[in-house]
């Protein structure tokens, strides 16, 4: 009883401060940023909060069902949200260049802690009794690794698809359709600086010829190769985290199911998710392959690994059907 | 491999060894602990003194196992890395050999990364079909479920699926096809690619111009500051540093250029190890009543070609026992299967329980708990028996099993024999029910407590479970898990960047440039912050 009490005060604190953290999100891009500097600082202290309320959900989830809070889908949807704030503290911590992450991590965290407490899914929260299968030590490292991965390779893919977002706006109509005849001499302009920039590397430069329409390119395009690299460096340690996950399922099916691989749904679009995400780091290798191309993988791969942790549930088909729901 | 230095280079490298008469005409190093670079420079220490009297042209030797120390002209390594890709052959003659003859024109449309990429959607877009389509069913549920005047999108019909196979996704040929062409992408890749960069990674390259240096994606240039002070601080924060006169180059992370390469052997290992369990294994699956036996070889049956039966196929298995733990709820917890293996000759060779997760290993054999039945049900009736009663399944659906079992009263030769019904859903209680079929009762096998139906005292002295067990070999297993291991590590080393940096004092400047491949975005950072460790000197050094 105590537990349950405890739990409840717990998602309610973690869910009601990531909805003030995000309602202050919103309002720091509404209003002038300079204004309510303080309050950026509060949304990230809000996150390490939720991030101990989700702790301590987990954990007493873990005392009283006496097993790895990871055996149903609102358990992993949890820890899930778990995992988004713990990247956006590493990236809070790692204060040494400034990213957007955290601009992803919030709003996505409390996105799945909602939809894990909304009535969508009742009962799910009830911690279920572990089926014999699921009796391993196994269950903690596969599904820790796999909800980590996905949570890493979900932050990378949707700072790619901001990246999209980002490249394919029309960059305002300010100056773009003002005047056409400096169209074309603000993009040679633009391309100009840019070769510039690449070859020289030299940020100062770029305060000597300031020029608003050019500043506002040269940030745009440097927001661009923060998300492109941001986004690589995310996805690569998913890419990590999935890995480990899937290789340490196949052990674990070869101990219980007798085969490491049985072309299982979910083990199949695990493993698509994969291949999806491999793709994407051997782009990247290429240096001649613009970020964008890049970013449309990433963004492909967004929608598999829902299908992957999602779909394949939403049917409850094949092996790993122990988290399967059904929308009431 | 012959390098001709230009003049520009001849004029820098004259310039130094004007400028500073300390430099030595040799390498020396920091680390006294790699004491295999150490003998490596001592190799090459007679030519390197031949090059300070002819500096034009000198002849620097490819050896795999001692890296030589190059000249870079250019600077750029990359550049060099596509002609060193060149007249790699020397570098793969190692196990590579057969390579060789294979046209070299099939290597480089295989290893055209375009190409690779395409395999992999393509594989993805096969196994997702894979997802979407019903496999191993009958022909005629393909018929009903995709007919041919409506077809799904318009044009996909069940001829589709059994022309390409698509029933059997994962072993149609035009999957597996794909899977091979992947491999030998890999595999050209590795060598064509990989190697040769891997090979220009090792080689330290001094640069010998200010120019070089500057092109790099990081340059400063320190106004008075001394190489051997950058050195010492770039050996601090973990950087093999290598110096000549006035040059340095440092490295980290070499780990991370090899990764790749462990990456795509991984997987080469993991795809042999597949081929190698669905062509050399046997498989089989029983359900052995509590004390009863089988022979191994009986239920295994071989799944490929390569699957070669052994001595242990003869061992017999004895079922000592099948118990199941269940949840105060009631529902089942765990299997358990109290198994002796007996060679031969009847002795027991190894006795063990087995349960889910915890599978029995002996010579090769796998045998795990995969699933039960209700075999029996021991009763007496008034005192006789016991009577075993066979259950038989009633109803399957999904995971809930209903066993039934009847108990015949009266004339059993009469046209409609009435007599006891009795059902279970697990081996805890049995629902007895009585001649007319009202409910009668439940009881708990083994709690002797009679139950009386029409002055009957019938008491259900045992349920006797079934052990559903899962036989396997799998030959291909520990290749698979070797490549499992190895992939899981070269990913994990993948992330590391291999970062390098170079120096060159030019007077009481030192320009200093550096690249990675990968954390591009720290690696300024972490440069400046080593350059800000640099002590200014305050006295010339080169006075």
């Amino acid at each position: 009883m105590i537990f349950s009490i405890l739990e409840h005060i717990l998602t309610h604190i973690s869910f009601s401060v990531v909805s003030i953290v995000l309602t202050i999100y919103f309002l720091t891009f509404l209003v002038n940023l300079d204004e309510i500097i303080g309050f950026f600082d509060s949304s990230d202290k809000g996150i390490i909060i939720t991030f101990f309320c989700i702790t301590g959900l987990l954990f007493t989830r873990w005392i009283y069902s006496g097993h790895f809070p990871l055996s149903n889908l609102y358990e992993s949807l949890i820890f899930l949200s778990w995992a988004f704030s713990i990247i956006h503290i590493i990236s809070y911590f790692n204060k040494k260049q400034k990213n957007h992450l955290n601009a992803i991590t919030a709003p996505s965290a409390i996105f799945i802690q909602g939809f894990a407490t909304s009535g969508l899914l009742n009962k799910m929260p009830q911690s279920a009794i572990l089926v014999p299968a699921l009796q391993s030590q196994w269950l903690m490292m596969h599904v820790s690794m796999m909800i980590l991965g996905y949570g890493a390779l979900l932050c990378g893919s949707l700072l790619s698809i901001a990246l999209l977002v980002i490249t394919f706006r029309k960059v305002g109509p300010t100056f773009w359709n003002k005047n056409i005849k400096t169209k074309n001499l603000l993009n040679e302009f633009f391309n100009f600086n840019i070769l510039y920039y690449i070859n020289e590397r030299n940020s100062i430069l770029l305060q000597q010829n300031i020029n608003f329409s050019f500043s506002r390119n040269y940030y745009r395009y440097q927001l661009i190769e923060q998300l492109d690299y941001w986004s690589f460096r995310i996805i690569s340690l998913g890419f990590i985290f999935l890995t480990v996950g899937i290789l340490s399922g196949a052990v674990w099916a070869n101990e219980t199911w007798g085969s490491y691989w049985n072309w299982d749904p979910k083990e199949t679009w695990a493993f698509i998710t994969w291949t999806i995400f491999a793709i994407y780091l051997h782009i990247k290798t290429n240096r001649n392959v613009r970020g964008i191309n890049s970013a449309i993988v990433a963004s492909i791969g967004f929608l598999l690994i829902w299908i992957c942790y999602f779909g394949v549930n939403l049917l409850g088909i094949g092996l790993h059907s122990y988290g399967s729901f059904t929308l009431n | 491999m012959i390098l001709t230095l230009n003049p520009k280079i001849l004029y820098f490298s004259k310039a130094h060894h004007l400028q500073s008469p300390l430099s030595r005409p040799y390498p020396y190093f920091y680390r006294p602990r790699n004491i295999s670079l150490i003998t490596n420079c001592n190799l090459q220490k007679p030519q390197d003194g031949n090059k300070s009297n002819r500096s034009i042209t000198k002849t620097i030797s490819l050896s795999d196992s001692a890296p030589p120390v190059t000249e870079e002209t250019n600077g750029d390594v990359s550049g060099s890395a596509d002609r060193s890709g060149g007249n790699s052959g020397g570098g793969g003659k190692e196990g590579l050999g057969f390579l060789k003859r294979i046209p070299r024109k099939v290597l480089s449309v295989l290893s055209n990364l375009p190409l690779a990429i395409t395999e992999m959607f393509t594989i993805s877009a096969l196994m997702a079909l894979g997802t979407v389509i019903e496999q191993g069913e009958t022909l005629d549920f393909y018929v009903q479920k995709y007919p041919e005047d409506n077809p799904v999108l318009g044009f996909f019909t069940w001829r589709w699926i059994t022309t390409l196979g698509l029933d059997h996704m994962y072993s149609a040929p035009i999957f597996l096809g794909m899977l091979v062409l992947l491999g030998a992408s890999l595999m050209a890749c590795t060598y064509t690619t990989q190697i040769p960069l891997v090979k220009v990674a090792r080689r330290w390259s001094f640069m010998k111009s200010d120019e070089s240096i500057k092109k790099q994606d990081f340059a400063d240039s320190l106004p008075r500051a001394s190489v051997r002070d950058l050195g010492v601080i770039l050996m601090g924060d973990g950087y093999e540093v290598f110096m000549k006169g006035p040059s340095l180059y440092a490295f980290k992370g070499l780990a991370g250029r090899y990764a790749p390469i462990g990456v795509h052997i991984a997987m080469l290992l993991i795809m042999v190890g597949g081929t190698l369990s669905a062509t050399g294994s046997f498989r089989g699956s029983v359900t052995v009543p509590q004390g009863l036996n089988f022979v191994m070889g009986d239920v295994l049956s071989p799944i490929g070609f390569l699957s070669f039966p052994t001595d242990t196929f003869n061992a017999e298995v004895h079922v000592n026992r099948f118990t199941m733990d269940y949840y105060d709820s009631g529902e089942v917890s765990q299997f358990h299967s109290d198994l002796s293996l007996r060679d031969l000759n009847g002795k027991e060779v190894l006795r063990k329980t087995i349960s889910v997760n915890d599978p029995l290993r002996y010579g090769g054999i796998t045998i795990y708990q995969t699933d039960w039945s209700f075999s029996a049900l021991q009763v007496t009736k008034d005192g006789e028996g016991p009577f075993n009663l066979a259950m038989a399944p009633l109803k399957i659906n999904g995971d809930k099993k209903l066993y039934g079992t009847f108990l015949p009263v009266g004339d059993t030769n009469a046209p409609n024999v009435k007599g006891i019904s009795m059902l279970a859903r697990d081996l805890q209680s049995i629902v007895v029910y009585d001649l007319e079929g009202k409910f009668a009762g439940i009881r708990r096998p083994n709690s002797k407590l009679p139950i009386e139906i029409d002055g009957m005292k019938i008491v259900i002295e045992d349920a006797i479970g079934s052990t559903g067990l899962e036989l396997k070999t799998d030959p291909g297993v520990p290749i698979v898990y070797a490549g499992f291991g190895a992939l899981m590590l070269t990913t994990c080393i993948s992330y590391l960047s291999h970062s390098q940096v170079w120096a060159l004092q030019n007077g009481t400047t030192l320009v200093v440039g550096g690249r990675t491949n990968r954390a591009k975005n720290d690696f300024p950072d972490d440069m400046n912050r080593l350059l800000d460790q640099v002590p200014e000197l305050i006295k010339t050094s080169v006075d």
